[in-house]
């Protein structure tokens, strides 16, 4: 009589894990009966089937060669904004007047439409990676400073209290504590700045490139290629998604501690 | 009598290396772009896979561009030498600015501006667009010329109802009945076209040119800088440019093929029908007349008057002649 339970509860169980993923393959399905029953053209909305075509029609290298020139780019501006934001946090944290003087200049230089300017950088660095890398930067650096000042000035009073009358140095403060205590605001940052980063790579690809997923898609679109512009598409989120991921990865293997508490 | 010669020897060898080396040293040209690469960007990959320019020793790197301005910035600022732009934006920009680039050799000889409609839209001249909505691109240098070629025809700007949208979307537009006609290069034709084919309609073509808006459009332009400190190099670019435009025109399946060689995501088989499409712009009774790469003074003029009064520009604010260099026309 019971015999029913464990094979429904199996059931239950692999519908519940593989959820994300059925999710995923039914709103394909979708759109595929869409495209076809509704005789959708492909230069309104390419079907998911004419769009793997076209994923193939273009040689594997082509892609190795746009994904490279893109991934570049986008690693590259978001090391930089580490770089940047990094020291300029804690100086921004252990100084009032830093921090007064320089808020306001970074939510400036946030709000500026980077597309905006995106010209008047290339003209002055040229059309090469280093105009690219800085669009890159610009665009991803601030969610990574606002959250690590966030994170170091979350420090609980009273940790930077025992330091203080234990004597410590501030540079001991700021990397013993602070940062540490920082780590969680850190890290969730970064997820944001990384899928910025290829968003910031695009931008600039768009402007001055000659390869680069950007350029293919801008491309593709010119000759009205519509499905061959889809699967770049697709192929750039699929590498936001591993790059978003990967920040995960690091963070649990370098500061599992960091993790919020599995249930 | 060994050691002496080995040093022989080494020393032939080392001679051989440095004149090979010497031989290898080409001069390097950076070529702009105005847009992505496409058929009426073929000449230069023809040039360089045709060996047009390794036999005049120059080895030439292409820019894609966003634009005709973005090309003259690009130009004007050093980060290229030379490029094709139309030079309608390039005498705005020196009236304005006073760019340092000037215009060197035609390549376009009629404005590549045109009207396209459905076949069974009912609308067969420009005329018939009263009342009629019509598509355009934001920043293409044909909404300056509109008014123009509408007042030629007897209407205004109020007449048609002007929407604004995306370059690659104005087709789909046409063809899904979203808009009556849309304006776009002819450069496109063969793409609408095909496109139009897929959805089993047909699309006609209304050069501007053909209703009298006739002046000079995209031309070879260089920066004065390049053109003064290196005047040999620029001669031997523009006299292979010119022999691979030659190439380019008289040979558009091969030019496909060349172009496809460089840039693997462009089809070779629409270079070719894009090239056949466009080889009026090119080839015309402008050049019948004055010859295949010579600017004449009165059309210059012509074409200065055009884009001043498009542009709102006071026809005094320009010495158009100023805009053109003639002295690198190869003979």
């Amino acid at each position: 009589m019971n015999q029913t339970l464990p094979l429904k509860s199996w059931l239950k169980y692999q519908v519940n894990r593989f959820a994300p993923a059925l999710f995923f393959i039914g709103l394909v399905i979708l759109w595929e009966i869409i495209c076809v029953v509704g005789k959708v053209p492909n230069y309104i909305l390419p079907s998911p089937s004419a769009i793997v075509t076209a994923f193939f029609n273009v040689e594997f290298s082509r892609w190795m060669t746009h994904l490279w020139a893109t991934l570049r780019v986008a690693l590259m501006g978001f090391a930089l904004s580490i770089a940047i934001a990094l020291p300029l946090s804690i100086g921004m944290m252990r100084s009032e007047l830093m921090n007064r003087i320089l808020y306001p200049a970074l939510i400036v230089i946030q709000s500026t439409p980077v597309v905006a300017v995106a010209p008047l950088i290339i003209v002055l660095l040229g059309t090469d990676d280093p105009s690219r890398v800085l669009i890159t930067c610009l665009i991803t650096f601030f969610p990574l400073v606002v959250s690590t000042t966030t994170g170091m000035l979350e420090t609980p009073p009273e940790m930077i209290e025992l330091s203080q009358s234990l004597r410590a140095p501030r540079y001991r403060e700021t990397w013993q504590i602070r940062i540490p205590y920082a780590i969680p605001h850190i890290f969730s940052g970064l997820r944001v700045s990384i899928t910025l980063a290829i968003i910031g790579a695009v931008v600039a690809e768009f402007v001055a490139a000659e390869e680069g997923l950007g350029y293919f898609i801008q491309f593709s679109t010119s000759f009205f290629k519509i499905p061959q512009a889809f699967a770049g598409l697709i192929f750039l989120s699929i590498i936001s998604l591993l790059l978003f991921k990967s920040v995960q990865w690091i963070q649990m293997w370098l500061f599992p501690w960091s993790l919020p508490k599995k249930k | 009598m060994k050691t002496a010669l080995k040093t022989t020897f080494r020393l032939s060898l080392l001679a051989g290396v440095i004149s090979s080396a010497s031989v290898m040293a080409a001069d390097k040209v950076t070529f702009q772009l105005d847009w992505l690469p496409g058929g009426d960007k073929a000449p230069v990959y023809v040039g360089i896979q045709q060996g047009f320019f390794a036999d005049e020793d120059l080895e030439v790197k292409i820019a894609s561009g966003r634009g005709s301005t973005d090309a003259l910035t690009k130009m004007a600022t050093g980060q290229s030498d030379i490029g094709t732009s139309d030079v309608g934006a390039l005498m705005a920009a020196r009236a304005q600015d006073n760019v340092p680039v000037v215009a060197v050799l035609p390549y376009f000889t009629q404005a590549p501006h045109a009207f396209f409609t459905l076949e069974n839209s009912g609308i067969k001249s420009i005329k018939d667009l009263k009342g009629k909505k019509v598509a355009t691109s934001p920043f293409t240098s044909s909404n300056a010329f509109l008014p123009l070629v509408l007042k030629q025809n007897g209407l205004t700007e109020d007449d048609i109802q002007l929407v604004k949208s995306d370059p690659g979307a104005l087709s789909p537009m046409m063809i899904t009945g979203n808009t009556d006609a849309i304006i776009a290069w002819v450069t496109n034709t063969a793409l609408f076209e095909s496109q139009a084919a897929g959805a089993g309609k047909e699309i006609i073509e209304m050069p501007w040119s053909n209703s009298g808006l006739s002046l000079y459009s995209s031309s070879l332009l260089a920066s004065e800088k390049f053109l003064e400190e290196r005047p040999n190099v620029a001669k031997r670019f523009i006299k292979a440019f010119a022999k691979s435009i030659e190439f380019s025109y008289k040979y558009p399946e091969k030019a496909g093929i060349d172009l496809h060689e460089m840039v693997p995501e462009v089809d070779a088989d629409i270079v070719a029908a894009q090239l056949k499409s466009i080889y009026n712009l090119v080839y015309n009774d402008v050049t019948e007349k004055d010859g295949m790469g010579k600017f004449d003074p009165e059309r210059i003029q012509q074409t200065w008057e055009y884009v001043a009064e498009a542009n709102g520009l006071s026809e005094t604010s320009l010495d158009p002649q100023t805009s053109v260099n003639t002295a690198f026309i190869p003979e």
